[in-house]
Formats: structure tokens, sequence, C-alpha cells
């Protein structure tokens, strides 16, 4: 295991990313590791992006920590370049991050002055200037090229851009030289936006942040109101609309929802928020409120739908999967429960509730044995019962008759004893083992009885009713 | 009242169950004893690995209760046991769903059987498991009781119902009265009803049934371990492993009384346990060492013997044999004779005999066999035991019945071929490897045991690597503080607990580093064998204390790397110098005038290389001991060890030195102890002395005194040497020694217990020492190059090897592609004695060297031999004339050849490194034009005219930066030479220095970080070897300055310290008061001296054409980078540094 990210602290003592944790260890003996957990890593960095939507709908990401916005003609929106990259850094900051960026022409020579140089505006003149003076591995080079060229001594980019182009493609591929142009911006590269830009989209930025639901939710039909005349112009409407969500301190909130035919009407759209904000409601974190709604069409369909003919049986055989993920989906994965069993010895141990989606997945992977052996009453008291046994076969033997609940019960059968010793991980070492027995009394009856304690661990153990079989 | 029922339990497991079972074999022994059992089995499953050390219990249970002595049952109990009988078996565990089988021998053949059986099972298998099928045990059954132990769940499965009654049936009618079935209480409430069926079923097929508790652990309150042990097999935290646990703790061993209670309804099935056991004759008494007759035809194995030590004396004595020693071999002789080992000795001959007249590899034997003068006739030792009085009886002796042990080192990168040999010789049915047991350590129970209750992987590791390599000692409370869990926690007190217990318990059984069993019989009908990592490989199921027990001979194959070095050294000496010499021609004799420089060198502690007395212990204590003979060296080698430095022997011994020097009378504690502690002046320093005064002085009896040597050797696994403690000591005070004497001598035989060296082990390593130092006082060349062609090997690397040639004046020659083999070989050079470092001045005079070494290729990293010696060596002819010219020619890869670029190997055809590599990017071997036969012609120039371009000039730090990249040394300057004018700013003493400098004084130096070591006898103390252009200087932290600087000690590879210098016969050590990192400064090295103008040639690399926009940007360029130059060394710091020596730790 190997060290990946540091903070300030650890630096401070002199360790190093790409360090083996033993080594670390020996040097910091009280060294807290965290293991690495990329998929949240990258969470975060998707939700930066989420953030970065209120610049552009074009972001893309940039390995593991960088994010490329494309911001061609949103700039003025923002004042300017400048005022852009001031404001995006300044209010990450804010929120505790540590960002460096860097604006120009190309995503090569940006992600170059960003990572490896001092970051700002690149103009067109300064590119040369800028770059040359950067080591080669800003140009996003294989690791391999990068210690190929730095053995000879070209280690920075200035190296590169003044030597003699077809040496170096002859020694280190066509792509060092793309990766070179792409940089001084003599080559295009396009990037990925990680969301497809909305069909359609309408925003509303606000002076003071809403939290009530329905504020939103009259917000959301007024910016619905925005887009009617975009959608009647291209005689088509929403069947998927997303409601995009930016809260003051940056968290971004999208919440989906999807329409069983073709809408337009505001007040219908609005409408389809309301049910998906109630189910929401406990994991919309309004916070201080949102500064900024924006409704996107994610998808749409020409405005005349197909009525469904009465023939038609396709939905009728919903399966259980099917029913959970349509619940599910309207009130939250919440709100649907199921039983799951538990391997667990320890009969009031052996069920926990589960959500209902969980449980169904669960199903399918568990294997092992479903059940313990031996057979369990239908009925399992959450409270064994306490009852009197005046006789039992002494030392493992069951009671000969007891008293539950008022009633003199003569045991006329019983097996036994199934012993179960406590969980000692939980329970601790001290509690009692249970011996239970499955007991018919003169009436038929039968019970689950069980004696806390072996006769070697307790003088006079008690004995219990823990349910009943049919 | 009624008489106790019979039991035998005859379903134990023990842990030799991997995973399984949850109580040491001895435990199970234990509990039976006490439990006045009528027998025990123990039943491993698929394995009898076990069953010898439950054998070795219960007889020497057996032993204390003919001798009505008491039995030590843990490391503070002994008590009286009665004797328990115990049988050897195995639970049969198949894979073909067959239920298992527990299956006992009656008598020896049934165990050849059933070690037959278990080897076809194991050798079917993937290493480590063992795949049986109802077959094997119809083919080998026989002589067996078996006992069919089903699966109670069979109950409700209607078909396996069926299928269990046809396994009956088929057992029935092969094995007639020898099946049993057996019937095990499960407390899973249905326990009547399952014996019911169970008992139809065995009645309908007149099959007897049989009783067992099937224990997995011998008391019930190991059951929270069992289910640790299950969660670690079952790779799941305990609170998720559900079904998997045992729901109850009965699996443990039960009594008579209790058995009978709960099979009352089926009495004749506890009856017929001890019926079972009646059929059963066999034990492990029956297994006897028998070793292929070795005679030759005509004469019997002892003619032949005593024909060979004839001879061997006749050659070994050239002078005629001394009567002493005529006396001697008849002694012995006689001995062995008696004891019937002679074929043994044959075999071991053999071995030998073969390795170094047939494949002329360099061997020598080690141990005790170095008190034996046939083994030094018959060339298997090489230390003449009459010189040196070394006692036989050390060996063998009439009072032990005890197999002796013959080790016998050879070159470590051929002993493959020596057991090659072995198995073409003797076949796999007749030779094998002993196991070894690799055990729950405190660093795996740690983790394991953390892992079974869940903690993240980060908690895991963290309990495991706080801990300095391998130790047993507990996970102490401290070392869960410092993981960051609380100890009032209740998981971790859990955690502490079962780790605690799962200490010693087996993982899995692994081979034996050389451990050979030979035999005449078929091994696998001795002991079961089983596959190793190798294939071809097999090894038996016992380690060598199993052995041991058995009486089971074995020869050990060891490997040992000074040997190669010493061949090789002997092979160049030959080749160069017409020198001819052997290992028994430089030892067994007075050294005289030839080894006086030898031992001078020796007395100066200029022995980087030489074996065993070349670490920094060693070296410090040269130049107070002294040694000017022969014996000297053994009593190095042995002094320098934890047994006599635990034992506080050490300084004792060279106060004495000194006495004896200034012609004091030494004084013994009594007469009968000065024979046996003269030699050592009255300190005891080997295991044998220990022997003796236990003997001598404490009223021990020889076989006693034996076992408490076998204590020694086992006692952190036993703890039986307690025992021994108060007879010892109160043995000897009442012979009137000091309590304080006594008690000094145990604790010297603790420490033992560990690292001790028998007094031939220690002769045979000092002939080494002795050789070693010989070659590289006279022949530092052949010193050198023969340790850096017998690499990985010794304390130093080659970068330090490689210096110290150089201090003795040998030139040292980098590697190149015409002129460098794989091996670093000599070169005619004229020897310059005015080299000769000046702290070596004296051994101008004694160096005879005439050659230089060059390089080989296996100095570069990441190079193939067979590559290099097949292709570049063996095509070059004339030599090669350009990069173009060897790739075409030689046919190597382009990346070999930018390996040999990268180790700056192409300097004699005038290309640097930076030039050679530009010219093997170049090379295309996907180009079809490039190997077209048109152009393949003699002037192979290149193709392709291109513009010349100007590569940036490496600095000399660079260069030196990339040897050490590639080279792990370099041989143009020292890292720190290039910041010592940095340094002498701030007051660093260069390591020369010191010497001329008092004790006392506070110094500053600064230094790569070679080597950190932490001596378990060091109480936590580090001792830092540092390296600067200059030389190595020895730091000292103590435990405090440690505490406050762990990170810069563990971390740092060039540091600065300034401490106290103490200075003690010439050894010079600093004491730390203060260390800081200066690892940054290495980025300095890379720091690209063009751009601080340093380098004109550099700057005009640069500047390729005059076309002034360039020169503008070339000016803002260096603007920028100038204000970027410091972020830049700190980035080259890291990245150089990585390429720095790590620094070595050892413990």
């Amino acid at each position: 295991m190997r060290l990946t990210a540091l903070s300030e602290g650890a630096e401070a003592l002199g360790l190093k990313p790409g360090q083996g944790v033993a080594e670390a260890r020996a040097m910091c003996p009280g060294l807290e590791v965290l293991e690495e957990d990329a998929a949240a890593d990258r969470h975060f960095l998707e939700a930066v992006a989420d953030w970065c939507d209120r610049y552009t709908p074009l972001v893309a990401l940039d390995g593991t920590d960088g994010l490329f916005l494309d911001i061609t003609g949103c700039a003025h929106l923002f004042g300017g370049e400048e005022a852009l990259l001031k404001d995006i850094l300044a209010r990450l900051r804010r929120m505790g991050m540590d960002a460096c960026g860097a604006v120009a022409s190309s995503p090569g020579l940006a992600s170059a002055v960003c990572r490896f140089g001092s970051g700002g505006i690149v103009t067109d003149a300064d590119i040369a200037g800028v770059l040359a003076p950067l080591p080669v591995a800003s140009l996003r080079l294989e690791e391999e090229t990068v210690a190929a060229l730095s053995k000879l001594g070209l280690k920075r980019v200035g190296d590169i851009m003044t030597a003699a182009r077809a040496p170096l493609a002859r020694r280190f591929g066509a792509f060092l030289l793309l990766r070179l142009d792409q940089a001084l911006c003599l080559d295009e590269e396009p990037i990925s936006p990680r969301r497809p830009v909305a069909s359609l989209s309408a925003e509303r930025r606000l002076a003071e942040p809403v939290v009530a639901e329905e504020d939103i939710l009259a917000l959301a039909g007024q910016i619905a109101v925005s887009l009617k005349p975009s959608m009647e112009a291209r005689g088509v409407g929403g069947r998927a609309f997303e409601l995009v969500l930016f809260r003051v301190d940056g968290a971004v909130f999208r919440i989906c929802a999807g329409a069983s035919r073709p809408l337009r009407d505001p007040q219908r759209i609005a409408r389809l928020f309301s049910q998906r904000l109630q189910a929401v409601h406990d994991d919309l974190d309004t916070g201080y409120g949102f500064e900024i709604l924006r409704l996107n069409v994610l998808h749409h369909e020409a405005f005349e739908g197909t009525q469904a003919s009465f023939g038609g049986d396709r939905q009728s055989e919903a399966s259980l999967a099917a029913f959970i993920d349509s619940v599910s989906a309207r009130l939250g994965a919440d709100c649907l429960q199921a039983f799951r069993f538990q391997e667990s010895h320890v009969p009031e141990r052996a069920s926990a509730t589960v959500f209902a989606a969980d449980g169904l997945a669960a199903k399918l992977k568990a294997s092992g044995p479903e059940t313990p052996r031996s057979e369990r009453p239908l009925r399992l008291f959450t409270v064994p019962e306490r009852v009197e046994v005046l006789l039992a076969e002494i030392p493992e033997g069951p009671p000969q008759s007891f008293r539950w609940r008022r009633q003199q019960h003569r045991v006329s059968r019983s097996e036994g004893p199934e012993r179960i010793a406590m969980e000692w991980w939980i329970d601790g070492l001290e509690t009692p083992t249970r011996d239970y027995f499955r007991i018919e009394d003169e009436a038929g009856r039968r019970f689950w009885i069980y004696r806390q304690g072996l006769y070697d661990e307790t003088p006079s153990p008690l004995w219990f009713v823990h349910g009943v079989f049919a | 009242m009624t008489t106790a029922p019979q039991f035998c339990e005859i379903g134990a497991r023990t842990n030799f169950s991997f995973l399984e079972g949850a109580a040491k074999p001895e435990e199970m022994v234990v509990q039976a004893a006490l439990l006045k059992l009528s027998g025990l089995g123990i039943a491993d499953r698929n394995s009898v690995a076990g069953v010898v050390r439950a054998y070795a219990l219960a007889k020497q249970i057996a032993d204390n209760f003919k001798k009505r002595e008491k039995t030590r049952i843990s490391e503070k109990e002994e008590i009286f046991l009665d004797p328990i009988r115990v049988q050897p078996g195995a639970r049969l565990v198949f894979s073909d769903g067959t239920p298992d089988v527990l299956a006992y021998p009656q008598n020896r053949q049934g165990w050849g059987r059933l070690c037959r059986l278990l080897s076809t099972g194991n050798l079917r298998a993937e290493k480590g498991s063992c795949t049986l099928r109802q077959a094997d045990l119809m083919e080998w059954g026989d002589e067996m009781m078996l006992a069919l132990a089903p699966d109670p769940a069979l109950v409700d499965d209607a078909p396996e119902w069926v299928a269990l009654e046809g396994y009956l049936q088929r057992f029935r009618a092969r094995f007639r009265k020898n099946v049993h079935l057996a019937l095990t209480p499960t407390y899973d409430g249905r326990d009547g009803r399952i014996f019911a069926a169970l008992s139809t079923l065995a009645a309908r097929n007149r099959i007897p049934l049989i009783a067992t508790n099937q224990p997995l652990y011998h008391k019930a309150d190991r059951r929270p371990l069992s289910d640790v042990v299950v969660a670690i097999r079952e790779h799941i935290p305990i609170a998720e492993a559900g079904f998997r646990l045992a729901p109850n703790a009965e699996r443990y061993l039960k009594d008579a009384r209790e058995m009978a209670r709960i099979f009352r309804v089926y009495s004749q099935a506890i009856e017929n346990t001890g019926r079972f056991f009646d059929k059963l004759s066999f034990s492990l008494d029956a297994l006897k060492h028998n070793y292929p007759p070795e005679n030759d035809p005509g004469e019997t194995p002892y003619e032949t013997l005593d024909r060979l030590t004839r001879a061997g004396a006749a050659k070994r004595y050239p002078g005629g044999v001394r009567p002493d020693i005529q006396e001697k071999i008849e002694g012995e002789l006689e001995l062995i004779r008696k004891k019937q080992y002679e074929s043994y000795f044959l075999t071991v001959h053999k071995i030998v005999h073969h390795a170094r007249h047939d494949l002329g590899i360099l061997c020598q034997g080690r141990g005790s066999a170095a008190n034996s003068v046939i083994c030094y006739c018959l060339e298997i030792t090489e230390v003449d035991p009459a010189e040196n009085k070394l006692v036989f009886e050390r060996f063998i002796s009439t009072s032990r019945d005890e197999p002796p042990d013959i080790d016998v080192d050879f070159e470590h990168d051929r002993r493959e071929e020596v057991i090659q040999y072995i198995y073409k010789r003797y076949g796999i049915e007749h030779a094998g490897l002993t196991a070894g047991v690799i055990t729950y350590r405190t660093r795996s129970a740690g983790r394991e045991v953390a892992k079974a209750f869940g903690l993240s992987e980060d908690v895991q590791s963290a309990i495991g690597s706080l801990v300095w390599g391998w130790s047993e000692e507990k996970l102490s409370e401290r070392d869960a503080k410092a993981a960051g869990l609380t100890l009032t926690d209740r998981v971790t007190q859990d955690v502490l607990t079962y780790a605690a217990a799962l200490l010693g318990f087996p993982r899995h059984l692994t081979q034996h580093v050389g451990g050979f069993v030979i035999t005449r019989d078929r091994l696998d009908e001795i002991v079961p064998i089983m596959k190793t990592a190798m294939p071809g490989r097999y090894m038996i199921e016992w380690d060598k204390d199993d052995l041991d027990n058995v009486k089971l001979l074995k020869v050990d194959v060891l490997a040992l790397g000074m040997l190669t070095c010493l061949r090789k050294a002997f092979d160049l000496l030959r080749l160069h110098y017409d020198v001819k010499k052997t290992l028994a021609d430089l030892g067994n004799k007075n050294h005289g005038p030839e080894g006086e420089p030898v031992y001078d060198m020796i007395c100066r502690a200029d022995t980087i290389g030489v074996f065993q007395i070349e670490s920094r212990a060693q070296m410090s204590m040269l130049p107070r001991l002294k040694p000017r003979e022969f014996y000297d060296l053994v009593i190095e080698v042995a002094i320098v060890r934890p047994g006599p430095i635990q034992g506080n022997m050490v300084h004792p011994y060279l106060k004495r030195r000194e006495q004896r020097e200034r012609n004091i009378q030494i004084t013994y504690p009594s007469k009968e102890l000065e024979d046996v502690l003269e030699r050592t002046l009255g300190v005891p320093l080997f295991q044998e002395q220990a022997m003796q005064i236990a003997i001598t002085a404490a009223g021990f009896k020889p076989a006693e005194a034996d076992r408490l040597r076998r204590a020694m050797a086992t006692f952190k696994r036993s703890g039986t040497i307690h025992t021994f403690e108060k007879k010892f000591v109160d043995g000897m005070v009442s012979r009137k020694y000091s309590r304080e004497f006594a008690q000094q001598c145990f604790n010297q035989i603790e420490g033992f217990g560990e690292y001790g060296f028998p007094e031939s082990h220690a002769a045979s390593f000092a002939l080494l020492v002795y050789a070693s130092s010989w070659i590289k006082a006279y022949y530092p060349d052949v010193f050198c190059a023969a340790l850096l062609n017998s690499q990985p090997m010794g304390f130093y690397a080659p970068a330090q090897l490689v210096r110290d040639a150089r201090e003795h004046g040998v030139e040292v020659r980098p590697v190149d592609i015409n002129l460098s083999d794989w091996d670093t070989v000599l070169e005619e050079a004229e020897f310059d004695r005015a080299a000769v470092h000046r702290r070596h001045g004296e051994m101008r005079g004694v160096i005879r060297t005439r050659y230089a070494l060059r390089f080989g290729f296996r100095q570069v990293k990441g190079l193939s031999e067979t590559i290099l010696k097949d292709k570049l060596v063996a095509r070059r002819g004339k030599g090669y004339s350009s990069v173009r010219d060897l790739w075409l020619r030689s046919g190597l890869e382009r990346a070999e050849i930018e390996r040999l670029a990268d180790a700056d190997a192409f300097r004699s055809i005038g290309l640097g490194r930076r030039e050679a590599l530009w010219a093997v990017r170049a090379l295309d071997a996907k180009s079809a034009a490039e190997k077209l036969p048109l152009f393949d012609r003699d002037d192979r120039a290149d193709l392709q005219n291109e513009p010349a371009v100007a590569l940036p000039v490496m600095s000399d730090g660079e260069q030196v930066i990339e040897d050490y990249r590639y080279l792990s040394l370099s041989l143009k300057a020292h890292p720190v030479s290039f910041l010592r004018a940095e340094f002498s700013r701030l007051g660093v003493v260069p390591h020369v220095e010191l010497a001329d400098m008092p004790s006392g004084q506070m110094v500053t130096i600064a230094g790569l970080v070679l080597v950190r070591q932490r001596p378990g006898s060091a109480k936590g103390v580090i001792f830092m070897t540092l390296e600067d252009e200059t030389g190595v200087a020895n730091a000292i932290v103590w435990k405090k300055a440690f505490a406050r600087y762990r990170a810069v000690v563990m971390g740092a590879r060039l540091v600065k310290i300034t401490g106290q210098l103490q200075s003690q016969s010439g050894v010079i050590h600093i004491i730390v008061h203060h260390i800081e990192d200066m690892t940054y400064a290495l980025g300095l090295l890379e720091g690209e001296a063009r751009w601080f103008g340093a380098n004109d040639r550099a700057d005009e690399a640069l500047r390729p054409t005059g076309d002034g926009r360039q020169k503008k940007l070339e000016q803002e360029i260096e603007r920028l980078i100038r204000s970027r130059a410091v972020a830049a060394v700190k980035s080259n710091a890291s990245q150089t540094a990585g390429v720095m020596p790590r620094g070595r730790n050892f413990h």
C-alpha cells in the first residue's frame, strides 16, 4: 500500500506521495491513514463539475483532479475571462478547495499552465513564452516519453519547441508533436462534455436564495412558462424534465421527473416536480437556499402522442421488481421495506428489515444456508417470556411441566436440546448459553422453550418461552 | 459405585488441520491425560503433520510418570499426569462427495498405506491441498481401522441418505469388520433423531457404531478462538460469518462420563472406542532411519566407511596420522558402527564428493559435524577437529539416543545442482525435503485477527506494521495504542486477546531451506510427501523437530553466498596469478608470517566484504579483541552474537584478554571449570561449554544436559527451559559457586535459545573468515571481483565494495559495450601503490594486485544474463562501431540497448550517455527499410539524413545521478562531493577527518544513509551508517533521540547529524544529538547548471540558431526559470532521492 495524497501536516513531516505506508509508518507511527476512495473522489469532482454548470454547459473531466470548461461565448456573461476565472476560483476557495485555474485558447495550454505554471490568463501573444519554461510533463505525455526526453536533457517544453521536428518525431512518435501543437494552439482539440447538453433549457438566477418548497415549485412553473414558446415552435412536448437546483454553498441537486405523455403545460410540468419534491424531501437539504434554478428538457417527443389500446396488456404482468421500482421512483427508495433473513444462530437476530430494493438485490446474490437446520416457531416473541419450571431433567433435559401466563402446561412430548451459545463478540463471554426444546403439551399446543444457562454455568437457570408453533 | 466408563476419542483435530482445529496437539494430549481418557486419536484433515508432536509429548508424559516427575503443561504450570495413549491417524476428507473417514493404521504396513494414500492425494492437488477420492481409499485402505463420520444433515436429504447407505455397503464389503459408523452429538436439537436413524442404518448393514465428539479444541473456552479461526479461513468478519460458525461450544474434548451420558442409549458406541483402539498396534516408534546402503560391492557399509576414512586420513595428514588422531578415528568408527550410522555418513560423503569433484562446487560442513575427525577425513568438513580441540561427543554420543545432524553449505547459486543430483541419484520415492512449519507471528496474527473482527485495512496494517521484523512477542497494549486503538474498546481487547492466542498456531507447511531426508524404504511409506512451489520437487509433512522425535536422519543442503565468492576468487587467482588455493590450505595450520598482514588487517577492522566480521557490531569488536590467531577468529565469530551479548559475556571476556596481555593471572571459579573454560579465558561462549558447565558444575547427568540443550533450541516454542533454571542454579550454588555466576551462566544458556553457536560451527565459519580475509589482504582486485560476481550476498552493497577496493588502490573501470563481459573481469593494469588510501597505508607493501576491474554487465540493472552473453558478447567480433552496428549485429532489442546507453556503456566509441540515447531512440525495428538486404552493408550508415541536434550537456551531478539510477553506484564521483562546498559552509566535517578528532567533541557530519540497524539486543537503539565521498561514519541514535527524530531517521536518504564523537580503540561513533533531513539537497545535483550560468557549453547548446526572435524567447524563458529555480530544485530532490540508496534496514 502506498500513500496517494497527503494533508499539509503530513507533507510538513516529509512524507511523499508514492511512499509505502509501512515506510511512512516507520517514520511517523501515529500516522492516520485513510484508504483512498477513488469513487468518492470522482463523485466529488463530478459534484464540482455540476456546480460549474452555472458557467457553461460544456464541462469535461480532466483526469482525476481537473475540469475543462469550454467558455467560448460565455465569458462576457461574467464580465470577461479574467472576471470569470476570478469568480470561479474565489468561490471554490470559499468552499474550502485549493484550486488553480488558467484560461487559454486550447485545453492543452490551459492544462499545462494551470498544472505546471502559475495559472491565469494566457493571451495568444504569450503562448510560446509561457509554455517554454514548463517541464515537458506539462504536455500530457506518456510517462515513458517524459522519462526518455528528460534523460536526453530535453526537460522543458522550450527544449522541444526549439529542436528540429523530424528527429523528434522519429524518436518519440507523432503524438509528442501533436501534443506540442495542441499546447501551442496550432492544432484543434475538442473536449468531451460529461453531460449531454439539454435540448431545451431555461434558468432563473435569484438575488435572494429560496428555501421553501412551494417557492421552488412556483419558480419551476415560471421557468416552464418561458420554455413553452420554444417547445411550441418545435412542435414538441417534454417527456423527461430535470430541475437543477444550485445551492448557495455550491451543492447541486438534480431532480428528474418523467411524464407519461409529452407535456408543455407549465402547471402540469411544475406538478410533476411537486410529487418528486415530496418524495425526496428528506434528501433535499435546502441549507441556506438555492440561488439558481434551471429547468432542462432532457427528452422530448412530438406533441401528438398515440393512445394506448384496450387490448394492450404489456403492463399487466409487472413483476415484483417493477413494482418496487415504480413505487420507489415515486415515493423514494426508503418507503418500502422488506424482511431479510440474516445468518445468526441467535433466533432474535435471524431477521432484519431492509429497503425493499436492496433486499431484492441481496436475495439474488445470497448463497449458503438460508435457514438454520432445526425448525423455528411460526411466531417468535420479541421478548422471551419467563415461565416457571418446577421439574426438569438434569443436566440437559426438558421440563416436565411449566407455568406460562398463569396457566400450567404438562409436557407430553419434547425434542432437544438445541444448544445455542450467544454471540460472544456482541454479548461477551459471560452471557449464558441457551438450550431450546420443542415442546408439545397435553392439549397439543407446541412451544419453543429454552433454559438460560447450562447447569454447570448457573446453579438455578431460568426458563423462557420464546415462541409458539402453529 | 459403577466403574468409570472407558472411552477413547478418535476424532480429535488439532491446529494442524489448518484453520479448523483450535488447539495445539500438545494441548489435546495434556487435556486427554487430565481427563484420563483411555486413548486419544489425532486425526487431522488429510494430514499427519501434527501427530509427531502429540506422540512426543505422550512419550514424555509416560517417561515422567515412570520417574514420578511432573510434566510442564504451560509456562507456569507443571503437574503430575497419567500416561495417555495417543494414536496417529488422519481424517480423510474426500473431494468426490464421499463422507469423511477417520483412518487409523493398525500396524507399520497400515501406516505405510496411509502415507501412500495421503501422498497420492497431495500430489494430485495444488500445492498445499489434498484431493482424495473414494477409489484411493479402496486401493490403500487395508490394515487400517476406519470410521465413517457423515454430516448429520444427511438425515434431511433423502438422496444423500441413500448414497450414505451405498458407501456403508461398499466399505463393509471391502474392509469387513474394520469399518465403523461414527455418531457425534451436534446439539442442534435433533441428536436423538439422528442417532436413531444412523443406528438403524448401521444395524441394517452390520456396521458397528462408534462414538466421538470430533473435538476441534481441548476445552470449551476455546470456542471464541475457534470462531476467529473460521472467520480467517472463510475470509469474512466474524459478525458476518453467520452459520459458518458453530452454534455452540460443544466441540471440546469430553470425558468418558459425559460421553457415556450422551450415548447412554447407545452404550455399545462407547465400548467400541476401546475395541477400535485395541486393534491399533502401530506406534511411531516403529519408524527408524534406514539409509540407503552406500557400501561398495563386496563390502559392508562399515567396511566401506572404514576404508574411505583411512584413505582420507592419509590424504589429510600427509605427514602420517598422529597416534592421538588415529585413536580418535577408531573411537568414532566404533561409535558409528554401534549406532549403525555408517550409511548416513556414506550418503553425505557421496553427495559432498560429487559436488566437490564432479560438479566443482565449493562446499563445507558446518555445525556439530565439524567435531568429527571422520567428517574431516571424508572431506565433509574442512576444519581439523584435532587442531581445534573439538569434541566428538557433541556430535554423536552413546548417552544420547538422538540422530546426528550433518549440515553442509554449498555455493549459493549452485546448490540447485546438488539438489538435482540428490533427486537423480535417489529418486523422489526416497528423497524429500523437510517441511518448515510457518506459524502465526505477532504481525500476521495481529493482522488476521483484526481482519476477522472487521477492522479496516489500515488498522490491520497498522497493527501489522507496529512490529519491527519477526517477533513472537505478544501484541502489547502499547502497540494497540500506537495503531490508534482504544484499549477500553471491547473489540480492541478481543483483538489483542485472540491475536495472542493465535500466536504459534501453524498456518501452512513450507519447504525447509535444504533439509533432505533420504531413505532406503520408500519415503512416502514413512511419511506423506507433498508438492512444493517448485515443480518436480517434493517435501514431507514433518519438520526437523518431528524428524528428531521419530529418529529420522536428515542432511541439510544449505546455500552460502561466501562459498560462491570464494570459489570465484580461487578461480580468478588460478587464472590470473597462477595461485592455487583451497579452503583447507588456508586453514588448519599456523598461519605464520603469511598470516601476519591478514591479522593486522583484521585488527584494523578493514573487513568490508569479509565473511561474518563485516557487520558494524563485528567491526567495532575487532580492534578490541585484536585477533592474532585462528582460534581468536573462532571466538570473534561466536562472541558477537545475541546469545553472549544477552548473557553479558562480552565485556568480561574482553577484560580477561586485556589481563592476559598484561600477564595478570586469570582466576577460574574452580579447577573443574578451568578445564571447560580455559580456552575462552573463563567466560563461557559456546553451547558446548554451557552443557559442560551443566554437567560438571550444576551436577546434570549428560542426558539431562542434552535435554537442556534441546530446550535451548526450542525454548521459545515450548517454554520448557525454565524447568531447568532452578535445578541449574541450585545445583551450582550447592557446589559452592556464587549465585550470581550461576545465574549468569544460565542467562547465557537462555540467550542461546535463539542464537547459539556451537564451537565447531564457529570454527567452520572462522575458516571462511580467514580465507576471505586472506584474499582481501593480498588480492583486493580478485576479492572485489568475486564479491561483485556473487551478488546478492553479504552486508554491503556493490557501491561500498567498489569504494573499498578503490581505497585499496584497485582501479575500477566502467562497463562498456566493447570491453565488458557479463561478470566483472580483471584487466591488466599497473598497481599504483600511491593510490592506496592513507587509512590503509600499511597495506601498500602487502597488496599483490596486478589487475584492474572491468565492470560486467551484471552491474547494470535490468539486463538478462543469457541475452547479453549469447548475443552482445558472442557477436561482438572486433567490436561494435556504432549504436546502429550494435543493434544490427547483436540482435538486441531496442530497450536493452537503451539500458546500455543509460548505463553509459558507449564511451569506447566516443558516445556519451545522451548521444547514445539519442541514437538508440532513432532505431526503429518496425521500419521495413532498415533491414532490407540492399542496405544491410558493411558501412551500415544511418539511412535517414537528419539535422544534427545538439543536446544539452549533462552536468557532472546529473551523470552521477544517472550512474546511481542504473548501476547503483558511480565511478565518477560521490553524490555528496557536489554538496561539499555547501556543507563546508554549514560546518560539516568530512568523515575522513573524524579519526583525527578528540573523543567527546561535538561534530557535524552529513552523508547518504546506507544502513539502519536495530539489533534486538540493543534495546531500541538504532545504528546508522552514513557515507560521504571520504568514507563512512557510524552514528548511534539513542531511544530518546529516536523518538524525537523518528521520521528523519527512518525516512531520510541524506542527513546531517550533529552529535558527540566517541572514540574507543579506534572505533568511532557519533552520538546523535540533532539530526536533520537533507534529502532535498540532492535536488541540487540535478539542478540544471546551465540555468545558473555555470556551464557555458550548455548555453551554447540551447542556441542552435541566431534568430533574434528565438533569442528573445530564450531570454524570457531564462527569466521565468530563474524565478522557478527553487521550486525546480525541490521537485528534482524527490526524484533524485528516489535513485539514491534507500538505506537498508537490519534487525
